[in-house]
Parts: C-alpha cells; sequence; structure tokens
C-alpha cells in the first residue's frame, strides 16, 4: 500500500495542467528521493506566491510589494504614464514586455466580454480603467486584445467609452509577421494585411 | 485534377476498401442501405472535412471502432498528392502526404467537388435555412476562407443573441453591434460575388435543361436592408454601415423576441420561374430542373475559376428525376468529361453517363465488387 501521504502528493500535482497521473507520481517520488530542504523551499515558494503576489490596484499586473502599494510598472518614474496599453491577461502583458519597445503602462482586463460564457464589462477591469483615466494624465490607450471576435468586440467597447472622454484610442495592426515569408502567411493574415496597407 | 485512388478503413458499414475509379465515371449499383452513400461521404469528406449527408462527422465511424480513415490519391496540378482524413470522436486530422496538415489553408489547395443528392431536390420547397446552406456550400467551393469567416460570425451572433435575451446594456450591446456588422458585411459581399458568378450560367442552364418555356430566375438580397442603398453595388465598408444601422432601427423588436433579426443568417435566396415564385408555383419536376441548373452553373464557375473541372458526386439522384431531365444530367456528365462518382438503385438509370471506360462496382452489405461489363450487355 503506498503511504496516503504520498497518494494525496500525487492527487494534488495530478490537478496542475498538463500533468497526468504517472507524471505526477514520478514528480511526487522525486520530491521524496531529494533533500528535504528542497521539498521546504518548494514548499515555502507555492505558499509564497499565494501569500504575497497580489495585484497592483491601480493597473492589476502581478504584484507582490506590501499592500497598498502599486507594482513595478505604475511605479517606475521612466514609464510614460500618458501611454496605457490594455491587454486581455498577464501572458499579453508578458509579451508585450519582452519586445522593450514599449515604455507606457499597461491596464490588465483579465479576460475579455463574451456573453456566451457569462462575462460581460463587470466582470472586466474596465470600470477600474475608466476611473484610472480620472486621476492619471492618460493621452493615448493602445487596445492591445486579440484580434478575435470577443478582443474585436471587446477593443468596440472600450473606444466607445474612451472617446468621449477626448483619449485617442489606437488599436494593434494586423498583417504579415516581421522576417516572416508572404508565402506562408495564412489567407486571412494575408487579406487583413492587403486591406490595411500604407502608402511609402 | 484526378482522383487516382481511394481507400477506406472502419468507414460506417463499408469493409476495408482500396479502389481506382475511372477518369470519368464509376458507378456503384446497389439497393439502399448497401453502403454506397458512404463511398461518397467519404469522398466528400477528403474534399471537404465536412460530412455530405451524415448529421455529425462522428456517425462516420464504424460502429464499436475506435476511428474511421478515408485515403485518396489525387493528381493535382500535375504532382501525385495522397490526402488522408481520420476521424476520432470528437475531432477529425487532416494529413497530405502522411503529414499532419498544419492549417486549412494548406489542405484546401486543389480538390474541389460539386455533390448532388436527393437533399438537394427540397431546397426550392423547403425552408430558406435549406437555401442559405445550399448557398454557402457553394461559396465555400470557390472561397474555402469563407467557412472561418461564416464562423467567426456566427460566434458574433450566438453572443449577440445572449445579450438580447438577457437585456443587457445598451453600452455592451453595441459593442457586439460593431462587431456583427463588420463579419455580416464580409459575408453578403462574399454570396453576391458567387450570385453573380452563377446566376446568368445558371439561368442558361435551366433552358437547356429545357421542358419549361418559363424563365427561371435567382435572386439574393439581404432583408431588411432599407432604403437608399443598392445591394449590387455598395462597397463592404457601405454594408458594414448599413447593417449597423439596421441593427439600431430593429434593437426594440430584437430585444422582444430574444434574437438578431437582421444579417446573412436571416437571408433567402428568391428562385422565381415566369415571376412567379418557385416555392410555391413551380411543379415538383421543375423545382428539380432548377436545382440542377444551380448545380450545373456551379461545375461550369468552379471549372473557370480553378481551370479544372470539379469531382461530381451525384448519390442516387437519377431515381428522383424524371426521365427527361435525367436523360439530360447524363448526357451532360458523358460530355463534359468530368471525374464523375454515381450511385444508383437501378444500373439502366445511368446508362447513358457511361462510356468504355467506365468502372462499375456492385455494392452489397459494405462490400464492393467490381464489374466488368460491356457497354452493349447493360441498359
Amino acid at each position: 500500500m503506498t503511504p496516503d501521504a504520498i497518494n494525496r502528493l500525487v492527487a494534488q500535482l495530478a490537478k496542475l495542467p498538463g500533468i497526468g497521473e504517472k507524471s505526477a507520481q514520478r514528480l511526487a517520488f522525486h520530491v521524496l528521493r531529494s533533500p528535504p530542504e528542497y521539498a521546504r523551499a518548494l514548499a515555502a515558494a507555492l505558499i509564497e506566491v499565494v501569500d504575497r503576489v497580489k495585484l497592483c490596484s491601480r493597473c492589476f499586473s502581478l504584484h507582490d510589494g506590501p499592500e497598498g502599494t502599486f507594482c513595478g510598472f505604475c511605479n517606475d518614474p521612466r514609464r510614460d504614464e500618458r501611454l496605457v496599453c490594455v491587454v486581455e491577461g498577464i501572458a499579453d502583458e508578458m509579451a508585450i514586455e519582452r519586445t522593450r519597445e514599449f515604455k507606457g503602462r499597461y491596464h490588465v482586463l483579465h479576460g475579455v466580454l463574451s456573453p456566451l460564457e457569462g462575462v460581460g464589462p463587470e466582470q472586466l477591469r474596465i470600470k477600474e480603467l475608466i476611473l484610472r483615466m480620472q486621476d492619471t494624465p492618460i493621452e493615448e490607450v493602445i487596445v492591445a486584445t486579440n484580434p478575435d471576435v470577443e478582443g474585436e468586440a471587446t477593443a468596440l467597447y472600450l473606444t466607445r467609452l474612451l472617446k468621449p472622454i477626448g483619449v485617442k484610442v489606437s488599436r494593434l495592426a494586423q498583417g504579415i509577421p516581421m522576417g516572416g515569408d508572404l508565402e506562408y502567411a495564412d489567407q486571412a493574415t494575408l487579406a487583413r494585411a492587403l486591406a490595411a496597407r500604407r502608402d511609402l | 485534377m484526378k482522383l487516382l485512388s481511394l481507400s477506406y478503413e472502419r468507414f460506417r458499414n463499408l469493409e476495408p476498401v482500396s479502389f481506382e475509379p475511372s477518369p470519368h465515371a464509376t458507378i456503384a449499383v446497389g439497393e439502399n442501405g448497401q453502403g454506397k452513400t458512404n463511398l461518397l461521404e467519404g469522398l466528400y469528406l477528403l474534399a471537404t472535412l465536412k460530412p455530405l449527408r451524415a448529421n455529425r462527422l462522428s456517425e462516420l465511424i464504424r460502429f464499436g471502432s475506435p476511428s474511421a480513415k478515408v485515403t485518396g490519391r489525387f493528381l493535382i496540378n500535375g504532382a501525385e498528392r495522397e490526402i488522408s482524413v481520420e476521424i476520432i470522436p470528437g475531432g477529425r486530422t487532416a494529413f497530405v502526404d502522411g503529414k499532419r496538415a498544419g492549417s486549412l489553408d494548406a489542405y484546401f489547395g486543389g480538390v474541389s467537388v460539386v455533390a448532388f443528392t436527393p437533399d438537394d431536390l427540397s431546397v426550392v420547397k423547403g425552408g430558406p435555412d435549406g437555401r442559405r446552406a445550399f448557398l454557402d456550400r457553394s461559396v465555400f467551393n470557390v472561397q474555402p476562407a469563407y467557412l472561418d469567416e461564416s464562423r467567426e460570425y456566427a460566434r458574433a451572433l450566438k453572443n449577440r443573441n445572449k445579450l438580447l435575451k438577457d437585456h443587457a446594456p445598451m453600452s455592451h450591446l453595441q459593442a457586439w453591434d460593431a462587431t456583427l456588422a463588420k463579419l455580416g458585411a464580409k459575408l453578403w459581399v462574399r454570396r453576391r460575388a458567387l450570385m453573380t458568378a452563377l446566376v446568368e450560367r445558371a439561368r442558361a442552364s435551366f433552358q437547356r435543361i429545357g421542358r419549361s418555356p418559363l424563365e427561371a430566375q435567382w435572386h439574393y438580397e439581404p432583408a431588411h436592408l432599407g432604403e437608399g442603398i443598392d445591394f449590387s453595388a455598395a462597397s463592404e465598408a457601405e454594408l458594414t454601415e448599413r447593417m449597423l444601422e439596421r441593427l439600431d432601427a430593429r434593437l426594440t423588436r430584437d430585444v422582444e423576441r430574444g434574437f438578431t433579426s437582421v444579417g446573412p443568417h436571416a437571408d433567402d435566396v428568391e428562385i422565381t420561374l415566369g415571376d412567379k415564385p418557385a416555392r410555391a408555383f413551380a411543379s415538383q419536376g421543375q423545382c428539380r430542373a432548377l436545382v440542377l441548373a444551380w448545380k450545373v452553373a456551379e461545375i461550369e464557375n468552379l471549372q473557370q475559376a480553378n481551370g479544372f473541372l470539379p469531382l461530381l458526386l451525384l448519390d442516387d439522384v437519377s431515381s428522383e428525376l424524371d426521365p427527361e431531365r435525367n436523360a439530360f444530367l447524363m448526357g451532360y456528365l458523358a460530355d463534359s468529361g468530368a471525374q464523375t462518382l454515381l450511385t444508383t438503385t437501378d444500373a439502366a438509370l445511368v446508362q447513358r453517363a457511361a462510356g468504355a471506360d467506365t468502372k462499375w462496382f456492385r455494392v452489397r452489405a459494405g462490400t464492393l465488387t467490381e464489374e466488368f461489363r460491356s457497354a452493349s450487355s447493360t441498359g
């Protein structure tokens, strides 16, 4: 009989995405064979992440500072506070950050409008974005939601809210990927790139 | 494009089979329920990744088997390609030369089919949804990207209808209106282009099918489009704008009923015969001639767009047509030179489509056996 403690660990690990029952078992035995310090460090890291990492109360990015303070993006004085990039989730924020091109601030919606899944404006951090407009001198909002049906609807929704406030609203362009070959581009992307061609 | 060989594994009631069709007519003869239609079902799946007559893909898997597979070898633009589709419950995977097809664009390169089934014959008299599906299938045949576009539209529509039912605030609804209008206008433009390409051909072939002195006409125009806009000439941007206006104008009514009443999903193809709606006035025989004329137009249009004839699939259509119209169809098939797969319960009905190189198969209880017959011994 496997000790219950191991069964419990395997059951917890198997809940992780991409981890099946067998992988969970292998991970559990790995932890068991490793020096006890490893398990203690892992447990501490897990607990720390849930105890300390919160959402920034201004832009809703991840943040591990003391309660009531803002995240690194919001606190960084070198970042242009007049420019805000609105993204669906943390992963999108990280993707834009990797470009090292964007020196403005972020706003994370934590989802997109999707009536079929019961997601309306109240489920997203939209009200908070509007409130933000009132106490920071924001001049341009870049809407960087995905170019799918839900992402487009969300972008349009934000545009209708933001334009009347007198702020510039822009949307990420769509087209051919850099370094990409035209011949590899899919039809939809190519068609959009053609439609959105620009003068030289 | 030529189909060189076909093979089926665990596909419905068909015993595993592999055969080489004729470059022209291949005819499968058998009683009902023996598996004739399944042969066409498999080939249609290869060409479109969609079922022909089955309601769901998973119905195509042999009862009790984990998966089904159809493979075809084609000669496309001078190169031999092997295309196969595997179906498992809940999904399908397409392969080109043994490699998983990464994108559907890559897949929908060279094979095109036009299918003709007894279900098509009810299109004229049936409901508008049948005519929309019929039209959409024709658009998809020339524009594979239409499949994704219409799926996106359907998704936006479902979302908007959900908001209508939930009595969502105006601000939220408007965001979806704009999304829906953009996608809807795109579908309108695609359908319009197809109608432009097809209607004249269909009218001409209706005349050729004959037996009716009346003029046939097909007309597609969005419902509730309103005054002051010429659908035949409006740009996509103008149509987007107009659809948005109409969504707005019909909002109270839409909220009351809980669904969207304007857009490509609410349109119909109006078919008239001598200025009277065919739906109400055409005889059974005329209805079939109208469908036949449309299919012939579609074949000609595809030939012009692709530079080669599509594969033609005819599922027991002859028994549904009167002798003269059947004779026209069989004569057309023989003269067109198209590669054709026909099924029939009665070999005599399709005899006129047969030539010296026709291959005959007998289908019995899911088993396919080639029959050799000389042109004189049948008919």
